[in-house]
């Protein structure tokens, strides 16, 4: 695939949290419209790297290339505005807030009056086609919703800025697998629009079945990258999962 | 949620309330009880300020006297010292109040919670001294007497009615702008941050900047109640900006609940004339009118420790909850007429939560 059509470039970046170092020389590609999983055990350094593209962590040495143009260190909010959008681990929605207070909330960045108005109409348009149980939910405080129902609600309210790289950590965390289920059906249609994500998983056989490719983590480094079926079949993906190299990560 | 795209509706009913505070001194003769009132209006002004700041957006501030000293002491300086004409100082003590608000937020985008307040609190006392120390401009320890009532274009606002008008009309004015920031989205940026800043900011909330707004506006709104107690007063004493006067104006805001402007300005009230109420009741047993003068800052916190475990959400809480119950009775028994239920395996609306209010 030519290099134009990269949406998200990561090169030898080295990223931590104050004096600790957590990501070492990492280095990462998303395509336009591909669904790329990042895998590693806990503390790997997956959320760390995820966290350093949407300029949550202070990064060191190298550099991360958003649609061809070095991000460089701005704010994450500024990252919103250029087309990255964030569904956080553990949700973190505005819990004392309705549904659509949190929808609306989610097209903060789309500007002001009329232009807000049409972004907000069209955001909740596609968030309630893809999960029509919000619309029903629309005036229910989000706080009383079920983790599945608030799992939706996070990546639907990461929709309303209309990114072009949608970025996931976690999105299985803490949810039975009929709901996962449900959640990774969402996101295959999201693929099928063409939206491009990066996902930080730690369910390597749910995140391979249905991602394009993959990344291996350890140790705040890749190990491993290949197409998501090569991974599925690779022996050192497996003992990762197994545990038999689990617990060797060294942050978050 | 309320929209942040429609036109902001004021309830019918603030209009109302807003005519009978207007039409009060038209009906009560009381000066002292007109003066008492003047002061809940000052109160007002720096609760509205808090509510932005606490209430909205989760910050907390422990040294909120601070900033009405520092408009108070900047009105009164100006006016009396330097000759300036009384909006000018008023002016003014918005303009350095707010500068302090912004210096106080500064700490605010790296501290939170018990950190931060420490931090306010530091800023409190520091302020404190320098009012004490800085005679040439305060009056140290004997305060700023002779401080003229504030005059607009020749009027001077002397009668306690008038001045109860003026007072009143600066706090309108405040409400209707905090009513409107916060029906818009710097009030929903604001709330955001009130649960926590990584969802605010995977929405794309600008964190810093809605910080150091909610700081500024809350300084302003401080400062300028501080100039117009000068003028209410005639003498501003450094022992009025004080820790005490801060845990005060946070108890308003605690009390009256987050996320909500009417709630905090209800406590303030109750607050205020609970300050004055054996002045208000002549008939009080000396004793009981004694000990609440002496035990002013006690019943505030006791009040606080009360609300924290038996009201969490305040005043505004307590009045949505029964808005609730009310809604939720009569939403039931619409449903048996029915017969039938669209939700009936989702968890019930909570209780005093209402669309797109949160605490």
């Amino acid at each position: 695939m030519p290099e134009s059509r990269d949406v998200l470039e990561v090169r030898g970046l080295y990223a931590g949290y104050g004096s600790v170092g957590v990501l070492h020389d990492v280095g990462l590609k998303v395509r336009m419209g591909e669904m790329v999983a990042l895998l590693g055990a806990n503390g790997a350094g997956k959320s760390t790297l995820l966290k350093a593209v949407l300029g949550f962590v202070e990064t060191g040495k190298g550099d991360i290339i958003f649609e061809g143009k070095a991000l460089g260190k701005v704010r994450p909010e500024a990252q919103i505005r250029r087309g990255v959008s964030l569904v956080p681990e553990g949700r973190m929605l505005f819990g004392p807030m309705t549904v659509l207070g949190n929808l609306e909330l989610g097209a903060y960045s789309a500007g002001r009056g009329r232009q807000r108005q049409k972004a907000i109409s069209a955001g909740l348009e596609r968030a309630y086609a893809l999960f029509p149980v919000l619309k029903e939910r629309a005036h229910q405080v989000a706080q009383t919703l079920s983790g599945g129902e608030q799992q939706m609600l996070a990546i639907a309210r990461a929709l309303m800025c209309s990114p072009r790289l949608l970025v996931l950590d976690e999105p299985s965390l803490g949810l039975a697998p009929r709901v996962v289920a449900e959640i990774f059906s969402a996101l295959e249609t999201l693929r099928g629009e063409g939206m491009t994500m990066l996902i930080a998983e730690q369910d390597a056989s749910l995140a391979l079945k249905h991602a394009d490719r993959g990344y291996v983590m350890r140790n705040g480094k890749v190990i491993l990258e290949d197409a998501a079926d090569a991974l599925l079949a690779n022996e050192h993906v497996s003992a990762i999962y197994l545990g038999s190299l689990a617990g060797e990560g060294e942050g978050g | 949620m309320a929209d942040m795209g429609g036109k902001p509706r004021l309830p019918w009913v603030s209009w109302l309330i807003a005519a009978a505070v207007a039409c009060i001194p038209l009906v009560i003769t009381d000066r002292f009880l007109i003066k008492v009132l003047t002061f809940v209006g000052l109160n007002v002004l720096v609760a509205i300020g808090l509510a932005l700041l606490f209430g909205y957006t989760g910050q907390v501030s422990m040294g909120h006297a601070a900033f009405v000293g520092i408009g108070a002491y900047t009105c009164a300086f100006l006016t009396v010292r330097i000759g300036t004409p009384w909006i000018v100082g008023f002016a003014a003590a918005g303009v350095i109040a707010a500068a302090g608000g912004l210096l106080l937020a500064l700490p605010s985008l790296r501290l939170k919670g018990h950190y931060l307040a420490m931090a306010t609190l530091g800023f409190g006392e520091i302020m404190s001294l320098i009012f004490v120390e800085a005679e040439s401009v305060t009056g140290g320890v004997d305060g700023f007497a002779r401080i003229p009532p504030p005059s607009v274009a020749g009027f001077e606002f002397k009668e306690p009615a008038t001045l109860y008008w003026l007072v009143w009309a600066v706090a309108g004015v405040a409400l209707l702008l905090a009513y409107n920031i916060t029906r818009f989205r710097p009030g929903r940026a604001m709330l955001s941050l009130h649960g926590g800043e990584i969802g605010a900011v995977a929405s794309g909330v600008d964190v810093v900047g809605t910080k150091i707004k909610a700081f500024v506006i809350s300084a302003a709104l401080a400062g300028l109640s501080g100039a117009l107690y000068s003028g209410v007063v005639g003498f501003v004493s450094p022992s009025v900006f004080v820790l005490s006067s801060s845990v005060m104006y946070l108890a308003m805001a605690v009390i009256g609940g987050a996320g909500s402007l009417a709630g905090p300005v209800a406590a303030t009230a109750l607050f205020t004339l609970l300050e004055y109420l054996n002045a208000l009741i002549p008939s009080m047993p000396a004793p009981i009118a004694e000990n609440l003068g002496l035990y002013q800052t006690d019943i505030y916190g006791i009040a606080i420790i009360l609300v924290v475990i038996f009201a969490p959400r305040g005043l505004t809480g307590l009045w949505q909850r029964r808005r609730s119950a009310s809604s939720a009775k009569g939403g039931s028994l619409a449903e048996r007429r029915q017969g039938s239920s669209t939700q009936a395996d989702t968890p019930a609306r909570p209780e005093g939560l209402e669309e797109g209010e949160g605490t």
